[in-house]
């Protein structure tokens, strides 16, 4: 974005969040919505990432945790439907693998570069050994 | 210009008095002042009020005052205050207190030779409005004294200074206020 | 709907019973406040108006100045008209927000009751506080009176308010002096100062739901710089003209003349002084009875503090051959700040005037007439010899041995 004089603004230290007017913002999808240049919006963060996390609905339980908990409003849900993630906007902190309940993980990280389909098969199985996992946790 | 020092304790209520005269002495077209000397005092505390009136705009702020007139609502103040500080020859002193004029200057040597006034406005307020609250009182007897407006219109326009109070006790104060305006000496 | 509060054409009030009566009668939307001595009155009798249904608005007590000065804030960007007041040590906790609400460009009105600031602790008046304000970015107006007091409230929200301005305003007045000093006000009706004022024009607030925004958004080095000089740029180019049409129109409204710089006795002045607050119409006082006497004396008052009005200061003195600076607050190791001002208003002019400055009232100390006498034969003294004949920094009304400096 061209950065403008100190006549080119408006007063005020103050952003507009969409360009002109809105109205029922709240049933308008994301990504349909007009946001305004200086909206983090229209910002991908994507090459923060050195990990990301990949999402296999075999597994998934529309629990929608991933969703509640993700700082970042990254991931995109319809009707309680996990879809997948908004890669424009993940950062790859990794909180919505560590908050999927399912056994297996329904969200895993994975290197920036793997590409989807060598993760999904390399997806590990359902881990029977409970106690394993706490005392390696702990 | 006319100008007034109250000597009183706070909590006894010299500010609305200075206060209530002021706004009786603006219905009469005049300019009018009226202030306090404040620090952080408990009630109790010795403290000054004062008025300036006058037919000009008053554009003197200072605080220092030569009065005209100097009103003492609590008695110990003629012993403990400095009552008759910057005062000039023809300063006129409205004391409260139970003595006679003559007994008052006995008993305070610097009054002497000054012109001295003397009523108990402590006692005509327990006796009226219930309370040692002499602030009205003393406008009474300054009315009195000063012949500075007919009591008829001064206790009308009390009256409407004191409204938010019951009318038992703007009753008592108008009793009082007359009493102070008998009895002064 | 707010009962019509009926006053008589003059009132009998203090400075603060003023204030309280201004907001009242500008329908303010929100005052969130905590109160200090000398400004209490203000915000006491508004919650009492507001309890006896004067009012429509909220009144919110908050947990301090920081805390009131930032509801105001919220309020303000969220749209509504807002005003609160201070003094002192509330006002120094107050000033970092002071400093969001001017940069985000909110409209506020702030009665600023001028308290001196301790240690040691003290409830009197000087300008401490005001002084501590100017870098603030905020509209600064001074009352003389409590009939100022009132008649700036109403002319501050206009002007506060304006889009051309968008920026807050304090009014100050003299605590005690002033706040607690009662003297006759004239009045306007509740519908009259209600239509002086005008209603409230929302501009980028946060209740229009159909423009979201946010409010106080962070900048670093990459846009801070471009910020500040807009604010600058409104500061010193929209605020007196805005100011000087609201005197415009509050004089033809109530026949009360303002200006952005009082001058009294200044036609054919030798010597004046300048100078704020109620030392302003003493030294009015005191220029009449020196007239008397034949000295030229004159008054020069700062009506508008901030934006400070370099031109017109300099023009209401250029022709006098000496001038006291008089700053009620402590300068703390250089010249008072109106000394500083005035040399900045005058440098570079053709004036051939000497300039002297005194410290006087610090934490209430009197400034008496004859104190001001003295002034003015310091400067009778300076425009015969034509040069100082005293330090340039003197104290005044100071008890111990004579202090000065340079």
């Amino acid at each position: 974005m061209e950065k403008k004089g100190w006549d080119g603004f408006e007063i005020g230290a103050m952003l507009r969040s969409f360009e002109g007017a809105v109205s029922g913002i709240a049933t308008i999808l994301p990504e349909d919505r007009p946001y305004s240049a200086s909206s983090s919006f229209t910002a991908s963060v994507a090459d923060w990432r050195i990990q990301k996390p990949l999402f296999n609905k075999d597994y998934c339980i529309d629990c929608q945790f991933c969703w509640v908990y993700c700082p970042d409003l990254s991931i995109i849900s319809r009707d309680k439907k996990m879809v997948g993630i908004d890669f424009d906007h993940c950062k790859g902190c990794g909180i919505c693998v560590q908050v999927c309940p399912t056994n297996p993980k329904s969200l895993l990280m994975f290197p920036e570069q793997i590409e989807e389909e060598v993760a999904l098969a390399e997806w590990p199985t359902k881990n029977t050994s409970k106690a394993t996992t706490e005392a390696k946790e702990e | 210009m006319l100008e007034i020092r109250w000597h009183s304790r706070a909590g006894q209520g010299a500010v609305t008095g200075a206060k209530g005269l002021a706004d009786v002495v603006s219905t009469t077209g005049k300019h009018v002042q009226a202030f306090a000397f404040y620090g952080s005092a408990k009630r109790g505390a010795a403290m000054t009020a004062y008025n300036r009136i006058d037919d000009k705009v008053i554009l003197n702020h200072e605080k220092f005052m030569s009065p005209d007139y100097v009103l003492v609502i609590d008695p110990a103040l003629v012993y403990v205050a400095d009552i008759t500080a910057n005062e000039k020859e023809n300063t006129t002193y409205i004391i409260t207190t139970h003595l006679s004029t003559e007994e008052l200057i006995a008993s305070q040597p610097k009054l002497a030779g000054k012109k001295v006034y003397t009523v108990d406005c402590i006692k005509i307020s327990q006796e009226t409005i219930g309370k040692a609250i002499p602030n009205t009182p003393m406008l009474g007897a300054l009315m009195k004294v000063s012949g500075m407006y007919d009591m008829e219109f001064f206790k009308e326009n009390m009256a409407r200074v004191l409204k938010k109070l019951p009318q038992k006790i703007i009753d008592a104060n108008m009793i009082a206020i007359q009493r102070a305006y008998d009895e002064v000496k | 709907m707010a009962d019509t509060f009926e006053l008589r054409d003059i009132e009998v009030w203090d400075g603060n019973m003023a204030a309280s009566h201004a907001l009242r009668q500008a329908q303010v939307d929100v005052v969130a406040a905590y109160p200090i001595t000398p400004s209490t009155p203000i915000v006491e009798n508004y919650a009492n108006f507001k309890a006896n249904g004067y009012i429509d608005g909220e009144f919110v007590m908050t947990e301090s100045e920081h805390g009131a000065m930032s509801c105001c804030i919220g309020a303000a960007a969220a749209g509504g008209r807002v005003a609160t007041a201070t003094s002192s040590q509330g006002f120094a906790l107050m000033v970092e927000t002071l400093y969001s609400a001017s940069g985000m460009r909110i409209p506020i009105v702030l009665n600023v009751v001028n308290r001196a600031i301790g240690a040691p602790l003290n409830v009197n008046g000087d300008h401490s506080d005001m002084y501590m304000g100017r870098d603030s970015g905020w509209i600064q107006i001074d009352c003389y009176n409590p009939q100022n007091v009132y008649d700036m409230n109403l002319i501050a929200f206009r002007v506060s308010e304006d889009h051309d301005v968008r920026l807050p305003a304090m009014v100050h007045q003299d605590g005690f002096m002033t706040s607690h000093t009662a003297q006759g006000v004239k009045t306007l009706s509740d519908e009259v100062a209600y239509n002086f004022v005008g209603e409230y024009k929302p501009m980028n607030d946060m209740l229009d739901l159909d423009h979201p925004v946010t409010h106080g958004v962070q900048t670093e080095e990459d846009w801070h710089f471009e910020h500040k000089a807009r604010q600058q740029h409104a500061l010193m180019t929209a605020v007196i003209p805005k100011i000087q049409a609201a005197f415009d129109d509050f004089e033809k409204l109530t026949g009360r003349k303002y200006n952005i710089v009082e001058t009294y006795n200044m036609d054919d002045a030798e010597v004046a002084v300048v100078c704020m607050g109620t030392s302003v119409e003493t030294a009015e006082e005191v220029s009449n009875e020196l007239r008397a006497q034949g000295i030229k004396a004159g008054v020069v008052g700062i009506r508008v503090f901030r934006p400070f009005p370099l031109e017109q200061i300099a023009a209401a003195l250029k022709d006098v051959k000496a001038i006291a600076a008089l700053d009620r607050s402590s300068p703390h190791g250089t010249v008072g700040a109106l000394f500083n001002e005035l040399s900045g208003a005058l440098f570079n002019t053709d004036t051939k005037a000497v300039m002297t400055n005194y410290i006087y009232g610090l934490g209430g100390r009197d400034l008496t007439k004859a104190h001001l006498v003295e002034i003015y034969n310091d400067l009778k003294a300076n425009a015969d010899a034509g040069k100082p004949t005293t330090p340039l920094q003197q104290y005044i009304g100071l008890r111990g041995p004579k202090l000065s400096f340079f």
